[in-house]
């Protein structure tokens, strides 16, 4: 964050071009951008691939995963405590995480950098926002997460928004940073001069600019969200049952961890593989975006 | 050099004679050990270790025997209780008992500043007198058929006035002192209990085979959350004993040799969901039939408990006292068919996701379960097994600290709880009665003939008129079909074959009763 503030300037509206195909050239992104989109198309195809109704359970209660001596391909990653097959709620538990993650990053995400660039393109409002930042700065998301919990019941939602509220001000501060550097530009004082609108020169100069740099740390902080999202859903604040969501699969998998560890361990792993693959992928893009590092 | 050598033979002889001491780990702690201000298990497992009743519960949870009184007598109209104590007993600071602290005991039980939230076990108490020294005169303003077996119950534990006064509002959380088989040594809040061998301790009942003092000099109980945790302390030696460890866990624990399973053929401990009766979707007994023909709770058992519970289709066991064995072939079991014909028949229509609604009413209950492993397991089984019948049940799950507020509220249609109880009359009243609305009486069952069979059992003189009344009673909550039965808990205890085979007792879900069976074997 603190490197982003005393970042050189920017010297053209445009980040270099084909920058995916450079991303795409380092094989570790690759690989986490292949595994990436595998998930994110099984989790949005769920209704259509999953083998079983994710909810229905059976008397075939904790079996075993293909793989081991008594697995079966009936229920290819097994069943869980009350013999709902494991696969179908992975990839239903899949899909709500990674909404958890979206639509949490992607609200907080623009509230927070609209906040960011407001401050540091009008510097008369910068120490109100910045101050309401502090504020909200210092309230961990957990507790957050907790506080909206006992007012709106458990779900989805209250998890949502309490992520989304958490990613505003670390948001705000780094889309500010980015933007004062910006605003210092000769370019935004040749458009002031040439008597560009306010508008005009926040949309086109200072937000095309910024965003870039903006996206790179909002990439780096949808797996943060996640494994956050997923805390919460593990200590029963997330997605009520019967819905499944990987946290809470983690969480009711706990029970049974001596004996049955598939149905911890697949959700626990499907968590880690997520977030270390959005992690590769953030970082590989901020090489390839961010100005320092572009060769 | 001296101290030195002499604290090291003194640990090798420790060493050579096994130090009389166990652990036994449990799963929470109780708010407090004042056995007139908490409902807790975790306080009546330690109060039935640190204090005596005036009578004690066999294992068969029917026959009533001696305690400190040894023996009673019952007026003809079941008013007059006089109990003869026994001249031996004394507390653990060696003060002798008497007539006078049974008086004490039973009045703060009652007194309304003591606000006791158990104060209706005690009966409708007219007086408590001391006769003499060793004889109370127990006089109720109505007969109370329950009263001896209230009276073994850890709220009847007889208390030390000089002690409850010295300590004040800290009794029972600094210091107790009982006629128990042990004695309070330290209590740290969440964390452990130590209690010591009370030495003088004789007056055992008489079911006990040891009558006292017990064996073991010490016991530490333990708080371990995380029940693999407990499992695996059970496995490795760390705990002697404990009756929390998970069902999940009892195969494993059977197959170890180091450790024995053993489990009480009695369950007193039931566990059901309840409907709140004037509620829009559950005010329909049709429904709530249905929901109880659609639960098949033999495969819950077996699934989801290893087979270690009983299936339950009574809102008691049908081995507790009063239980009317005719109801038997009545009871509602698995059969989703007729479930869904009943509902079909009251005009409850499926929709197009497979809900059933009726006049514009989805058929969604929602229901209030206590969060934790227990319950989440028990409600989505259950949500599973409606869904089928095309109800959908909402499960909203609070934690025990909120809980307790929350079920007591009318914002709910169903709710989870289990309860451990020593008799038919003992669940009915708890739960039936108009006045304890709303709180036991969660389902808003408001019903002038309950109220009137209830009290009829209750001042019942003879066990027949008794028997009878409840057995009314319990047929018009079974045909209401009030609550949702799921399973009886038998008692469970996992031991360390160090020990000798203890006697699960069943008694208010404190496996380990007065700990006077506690003893490393030979």
């Amino acid at each position: 964050m603190s490197a982003a503030a005393d970042a050189p300037p920017a010297d053209g509206p445009a980040p270099g071009r084909a920058w995916w195909r450079r991303l795409l050239s380092d094989p570790l992104a690759l690989t986490s951008a292949v595994f990436l989109a595998l998930v994110v198309l099984s989790a949005v195809a769920a209704p259509l691939i999953a083998p079983h109704d994710p909810f229905a359970s059976s008397r075939s209660v904790m079996q075993p995963p293909v793989w081991t001596d008594t697995g079966s391909w009936a229920h290819p990653l097994g069943t869980d405590g009350q013999g709902r097959d494991m696969l179908s709620r992975s990839l239903y538990g899949t899909r709500l995480t990674l909404l958890i993650g979206v639509l949490s990053v992607g609200l907080g995400g623009v509230l927070g950098s609209i906040l960011g660039l407001m401050a540091a393109f009008k510097s008369a409002i910068d120490p109100y926002v910045m101050r309401v930042v502090d504020v909200m700065l210092s309230f961990p998301a957990i507790l957050l997460g907790l506080a909206l919990v006992a007012v709106m019941g458990p779900g989805a939602w209250p998890v949502i928004v309490a992520l989304a509220i958490a990613t505003v001000p670390d948001c705000a501060r780094i889309a500010r940073s980015i933007a004062v550097s910006v605003m210092k530009q000769e370019y935004i004082e040749a458009g002031r001069a040439v008597g560009l609108s306010d508008a005009a020169l926040f949309t086109r100069y200072l937000l095309r600019n910024a965003i870039s740099s903006i996206m790179i740390f909002i990439s780096l902080r949808f797996g943060q969200v996640i494994l956050i999202g997923a805390a919460l859903s593990y200590l029963g604040l997330g997605a009520r049952p019967p819905v499944a969501e990987l946290g809470m699969m983690a969480a009711q998998g706990r029970d049974f961890l001596l004996f049955a560890p598939h149905i911890a361990v697949i959700p626990s792993v499907l968590i880690f593989l997520i977030v270390l693959t959005a992690n590769v992928l953030g970082d590989a893009l901020r090489d390839v975006l961010d100005p320092r590092l572009r060769g | 050099m001296k101290i030195l050598l002499a604290t090291g033979a003194m640990l090798l002889g420790a060493g050579l004679a096994q130090a009389q001491e166990i652990t036994i780990v449990r799963e929470v702690d109780s708010n407090n050990y004042d056995p007139h201000k908490t409902t807790s298990r975790a306080a009546s497992e330690v109060l039935f270790m640190i204090g005596d009743t005036l009578v004690s519960l066999a294992p068969d949870m029917l026959t009533v025997e001696p305690g400190l009184a040894e023996s009673w007598e019952v007026s003809e109209d079941g008013t007059l209780y006089t109990f003869k104590l026994r001249e031996d007993v004394q507390f653990c600071d060696g003060k002798p008992m008497t007539a006078e602290d049974v008086v004490y005991s039973v009045e703060r039980w009652i007194d309304p500043d003591t606000s006791s939230p158990v104060a209706w076990r005690a009966g409708d108490v007219e007086s408590v007198t001391a006769t003499d020294d060793y004889t109370v005169e127990y006089k109720l303003s109505a007969p109370f058929s329950e009263l001896l077996y209230q009276l073994t119950q850890s709220f009847g534990t007889i208390v030390d006035q000089a002690n409850v006064e010295a300590l004040g509002d800290d009794f029972g959380v600094t210091g107790f002192n009982g006629t128990g088989p042990f004695c309070w040594v330290e209590w740290t809040p969440r964390d452990k209990m130590i209690i010591e061998r009370h030495d003088a301790y004789t007056w055992g009942a008489p079911f006990h085979d040891n009558q006292g003092p017990a064996s073991m000099e010490r016991i530490t109980w333990q708080i371990v959350p995380e029940e693999n945790t407990r499992t695996v302390a059970v496995l490795t030696g760390q705990s002697e004993i404990s009756q929390y460890v998970p069902y999940i866990a009892l195969e494993q624990l059977k197959g170890a040799p180091n450790v024995e399973v053993v489990q009480s053929d009695l369950a007193f401990w039931t566990y059901f969901m309840g409907f709140k009766i004037d509620k829009e979707t559950v005010s329909d007994p049709a429904v709530r039939r249905a929901i109880n023909l659609a639960v098949n709770q033999e495969a819950m058992a077996e699934d989801l408990f290893f087979g270690v519970v009983q299936p339950a289709y009574s809102y008691v066991s049908q081995e507790a006292l009063d239980w009317d064995a005719s109801l038997d072939d009545t009871l509602l079991k698995f059969d989703p068919e007729e479930a869904n014909r009943i509902l079909d028949e009251a005009g409850w229509a499926r929709g197009d996701d497979g809900v059933r609604a009726k006049d514009g009413v989805r058929l969604a209950p929602t229901a209030y379960v206590f969060a934790g492993s227990g319950w989440a397991k028990l409600s989505e089984a259950v949500q599973a097994y409606l869904r089928e019948i095309g109800v959908d049940m909402q499960i909203q799950a609070f934690d025990a600290t909120v809980a307790w507020g929350k079920l007591a509220t009318q914002e709910f249609d169903m709710f989870g709880m289990s309860y451990p109880y020593v008799s038919s009359g003992d669940a009915l009243n708890l739960y039936f009665r108009s006045e304890n609305m709303p709180t036991p009486n969660r389902m808003n069952w408001n019903d002038a003939r309950t109220d009137e069979l209830l009290l009829a059992g209750a001042t019942a003189i003879t066990d027949e008129t008794r028997a009878d009344s409840y057995a009314q009673v319990l047929k018009i909550v079974h045909d209401a079909a009030l609550w949702l039965p799921l399973y009886h808990e038998p008692m469970v205890i996992a031991q360390s074959t160090e020990l000798e085979t203890v006697t699960p007792h069943n008694i208010y879900g404190a496996g380990l009763y007065k700990g006077l069976d506690l003893k490393f074997a030979e």
